[in-house]
């Protein structure tokens, strides 16, 4: 029982919090011939970037399949149905959205249970409380500014442990 | 005077995806889905096509170690895309089979044993589709007795 990784949208469909639990690993290359270190003959990208370029390229995946999952649920259901989750063979997508259009997505293993109540009090009692009160942070966060500070981010790893630490 | 809402656990509709995304076929048994006309859910079909994709690249759950040393290079892991959708009014069961088509069945969140009943309907389509000696494959269905033989299943009277 494990939570993955963690993304906050806001309404301007701008990635403003990611958070990963997991080191995320590479898909291998299709190439058979192992010439060792360097994939898909970009030979000139360094490991580093390429990684940080992986992390706002699936931040972007996740934000454009949660939106045509939302329409879809909304096209289907009514306009009143809510997309809450979805599970594939390896892993469960949660999600929650505010009356501000904040999204907060949360990537967990498949066994977990419903977390709109976790998703919604990581909102009230750490957003809330620690991001939008605070008289440092700015209104808007273009690129996630004011979002990720200290106590935020502590209030969110707490969280986090109390809820899936191997029980003794 | 004061009328209970039963919510009873309904089958809503099934939709076949053929390999490509195309959609090949759509039926409603029972009402509680939006109306929707025939080019919205070859939309939604291939939609959905794409968003099952996605969802199998996203995968962020770590490989599984591997016991012994791969024999050439290290294989992918085999990732799946999305068995299975919650939203507040209905669930999506999706069955993707191994050549590639996707079953979709709609059904209300308390229908229980989701996947054993698209299993059923992949069966029902591999005896009257697929052994259907006039059926093109991937083409849309059009054969009287696999919807016969699939209201009967599906359909509570």
């Amino acid at each position: 029982m494990s939570v993955y990784s963690f993304y906050i949208f806001d309404r301007h469909t701008e990635c403003i919090y990611t958070k990963r639990w997991t080191e995320h690993h590479a898909p291998p290359t299709s190439r058979p011939s192992a010439t060792g270190a360097l994939s898909n003959g970009a030979a000139d990208v360094p490991v580093a970037t390429r990684r940080a370029m992986k992390l706002e390229d699936d931040a972007k995946l996740i934000f454009g399949t949660i939106f045509s999952l939302r329409r879809m649920v909304r096209q289907l259901g009514g306009a009143d149905d809510q997309f809450l989750s979805y599970r594939t063979g390896e892993y469960k997508l949660h999600y929650f959205e505010t009356p501000t259009q904040l999204k907060l997505i949360m990537l967990t293993d498949m066994r977990v249970g419903n977390m709109r109540t976790v998703l919604y009090q990581i909102w009230a009692t750490l957003y809330v409380e620690y991001v939008v009160k605070s008289p440092l942070a700015p209104t808007e966060h273009p690129r996630g500014v004011g979002v990720a500070n200290e106590l935020f981010e502590g209030g969110l790893e707490r969280f986090i442990e109390s809820m899936f630490s191997p029980q003794p | 005077m004061h009328y209970f809402t039963i919510t009873r656990s309904v089958v809503f509709a099934l939709l076949i995806i053929n390999k490509a995304g195309g959609l090949i076929f759509n039926r409603t048994f029972a009402p509680g889905l939006q109306k929707l006309d025939s080019n919205d859910y070859l939309i939604l079909a291939g939609t959905f096509h794409g968003i099952h994709a996605i969802s199998r690249s996203i995968n962020p759950a770590p490989p599984e170690p591997q016991t012994q040393p791969p024999a050439t290079h290290p294989r992918r892991p085999i990732t799946t895309g999305i068995e299975s959708l919650e939203s507040s009014h209905f669930r999506l069961t999706c069955y993707q089979t191994a050549t590639g088509v996707k079953f979709l069945l709609f059904t209300s969140p308390e229908q229980p044993n989701t996947e054993v009943v698209v299993r059923r309907c992949y069966e029902i389509f591999g005896d009257f589709v697929m052994k259907n000696p006039f059926y093109n494959l991937e083409m849309p269905v059009r054969v009287e007795k696999f919807e016969r033989a699939l209201a009967g299943y599906l359909v509570r009277p």
